[in-house]
């Protein structure tokens, strides 16, 4: 596979906590553009697969690229900035910061990666459906309106990769068919790849391709072939 | 968008930010006051000080210090550069006379001085000088001389001949006799009291020296001396030598004084000029320890308040880094914070401040202040220096947060 198509590609990557192993020597390849459903119990490595994957933690063992940038010789700021520019996070408790509105959530991140511009902010709520709770705080949001607005802050500055931590885990069924497809929009539309986490078959069937984890080890790699109707 | 984010952090938990804002506003207003009310104690310290004797002794400018000077020039001790800083002077003419009281008779140093003399001097103030002026200190049974034949003898002398107010002593120099009328006794614990003290112009004409004085004595406000002070001045460059010159060290004073009566050698009085620094220096100390005591304490509030705070928003700062703040992004943020509270902290500890400086002035010393423009720029400084010194450890806490385990334990 060329290397310009390639967003992910580890080498046997693996992450000890102490006597403790998180993950053990895992090869992936994931293509640009690709939807990877990473499953397992608790425990299994699939979030440790995350973070280091979000450049959020390091590997003590292998090497881990992700859009083409080694991540295992960058520096804190250097991680940082990869993650402003490459990366958008979705999290399982959406992790908005409660005193400001949905609009300032979004236009945080904006300032983060570098200019804020309301008119964009305001756009990418609206592409997510919600455009008439811009300036509500997310105290008053239900929990799939939050976790609306945490995708349009993940998005706003067109990552490459995106990142999401068990995204419908809070979610009703309604609520979770509703963020799903939203991700296979924008997914269509800019581009980006995915690597959900979730334990739910269900949700995995939304993706490309599915990985099954197991005491930090990769158990199955499937095709899934298609989005679900 | 730092402003926005920096406002409503702070909104966000009033509380924890009113606590934070009050503790700014303690140090800033202790420093303000110490710093307001310090030129106050050392300028009160200072004439408190200089009623305690003169510190700069006049004499005729030859080796043994024998000799005279001119009465008429001591007018200009009033023209002098430094003439705001001379608080009071008195000339002396000194001669040994026979004195007669009661009987009995004994030679004594017969001192001819102002008591207290209006001094006129085109384009500035009237001004008294004397005796009355340099040495308040001087306990006295009976009154001061108003009449150019009354006396007042030294309490020793007073003792030996027999003689207290309401007397008379005759006094015999050279063939000329003056009878003086005794309305007091001195008692000052030193030489004083061993003469006998008469108005300058009567112990001129008694001495024959009509114009003339042996020596002034010169009580001057003036900075305690350092290293750079006690540098000759003959040994200084162009420059240095103005800075001194320009600068109230009883040296510079003293030499000021010299160069306006002809004739004339000024010194310090060193007892008194060291004391005098001495105190002055530990006073200086004293405020700035107080004054850097008052921003500790309010920086180690701040910290501990800013770490309670902290600890409550490690999540917010979590994500932050999450989503790609670095440190300095994440500094900024947090300095935002600091700054904002710094900027009302500051304003609001200036005022109370300056409220405080005014109380303790019109208190302690019962005179009105007025704050100088620089104790604004004192407030300020002292504000930011108690937010920001607060704040130094919750920020390396802040920066080391690591996002996985913080937004985990959310």
């Amino acid at each position: 596979m060329e290397e310009t198509q390639v967003i992910i590609r580890t080498e046997q990557l693996g992450r000890r906590y102490g006597a403790i192993t998180a993950l053990t020597s895992l090869d992936l390849v994931v293509e640009k553009g690709d939807w990877l459903t990473v499953m397992g119990h608790s425990g299994s490595g699939k979030s440790t697969l995350l973070n280091l994957l979000g450049g959020l933690d390091r590997p003590t063992e292998g090497t881990v690229q992700v859009a083409g940038q080694d991540l295992s010789g960058l520096s804190e700021n250097e991680l940082a900035r990869f993650r402003r520019e490459q990366i958008g996070i979705i999290f399982q408790q959406h992790h908005l910061i409660p005193y400001l509105t949905a609009l300032e959530n979004v236009m945080m991140a904006q300032y983060i990666h570098s200019v804020v511009d309301e008119v964009e902010a305001r756009g990418a709520l609206e592409r997510v459906g919600m455009g008439h709770r811009l300036r509500n705080r997310p105290g008053e949001l239900s929990g799939g309106e939050q976790q609306r607005v945490c995708i349009a802050r993940a998005i706003i500055n067109s990552p490459a990769l995106l990142l999401a931590d068990e995204p419908t885990g809070n979610l009703d069924g309604g609520a979770t068919r509703m963020v799903l497809e939203l991700l296979r929009e924008l997914r269509a539309e800019e581009g980006f790849s995915i690597v959900l986490v979730t334990h739910n078959q269900e949700v995995a069937a939304w993706g490309d391709r599915t990985i099954q984890m197991d005491d930090g080890l990769v158990i199955r790699d499937d095709l899934v072939g298609g989005t679900p109707a | 968008m730092l402003l926005l984010l920096t406002k409503k952090a702070l909104l966000s938990r009033p509380g924890s930010t009113l606590l934070l804002l009050f503790v700014v506003i303690l140090g800033t207003a202790a420093a303000t006051a110490l710093a307001g009310i310090y030129g106050e104690i050392s300028h009160k310290m200072a004439l408190e000080l200089r009623s305690y004797g003169a510190n700069i002794l006049v004499e005729p400018d030859s080796p043994d210090g024998s000799g005279h000077l001119l009465e008429e020039d001591l007018a200009r001790i009033k023209t002098i550069f430094w003439k705001h800083n001379i608080k009071g002077f008195a000339p002396y003419l000194y001669g040994a006379a026979t004195v007669t009281a009661s009987g009995r008779s004994e030679r004594a140093v017969l001192a001819g001085t102002w008591f207290a003399k209006p001094i006129d001097v085109p384009g500035e103030v009237r001004t008294v000088q004397g005796v009355r002026v340099i040495a308040p200190w001087w306990s006295l049974q009976g009154g001061y001389p108003a009449a150019a034949d009354e006396a007042v003898v030294g309490a020793a002398l007073a003792r030996r001949l027999r003689t207290g107010p309401g007397g008379t002593v005759t006094a015999l120099y050279q063939g000329r006799e003056q009878q003086f009328k005794v309305v007091g006794v001195v008692t000052t614990g030193g030489y004083e009291e061993e003469q006998f003290f008469a108005p300058l112009p009567t112990v001129q004409g008694l001495l024959g020296m009509e114009g003339r004085i042996s020596r002034v004595l010169v009580s001057a406000l003036t900075v305690p001396m350092d290293a750079f002070g006690r540098t000759d001045p003959q040994t200084m460059s162009k420059a240095d030598y103005e800075k001194w010159y320009c600068t109230a060290y009883v040296t510079a004073v003293a030499k000021n004084i010299e160069e306006a009566l002809r004739g004339s050698r000024a010194k310090p009085v060193w007892q008194i000029a060291s004391a005098e620094g001495a105190l002055l220096t530990k006073l200086d100390l004293l405020m700035v320890l107080l004054t850097v005591m008052a921003v500790a304490a309010s920086a180690t509030a701040v910290s501990a308040c800013a770490m309670a705070s902290m600890a409550r928003r490690n999540a917010e700062i979590a994500l932050m880094k999450a989503l790609g703040a670095d440190s300095y992004q994440i500094a900024l943020l947090l300095l935002g914070e600091i700054v904002l509270l710094s900027l009302l902290g500051g304003c609001a500890g200036y005022l109370l401040g300056q409220y405080l400086a005014e109380l303790v002035s019109s208190r302690v010393f019962s005179s009105s202040l007025t704050s100088p423009a620089w104790l604004f720029s004192v407030a300020m400084v002292s504000a930011f220096l108690v937010a920001l010194l607060g704040s130094l450890v919750p920020l390396r806490r802040a920066l080391l947060i690591e996002p996985v385990r913080a937004l985990k334990q959310e």
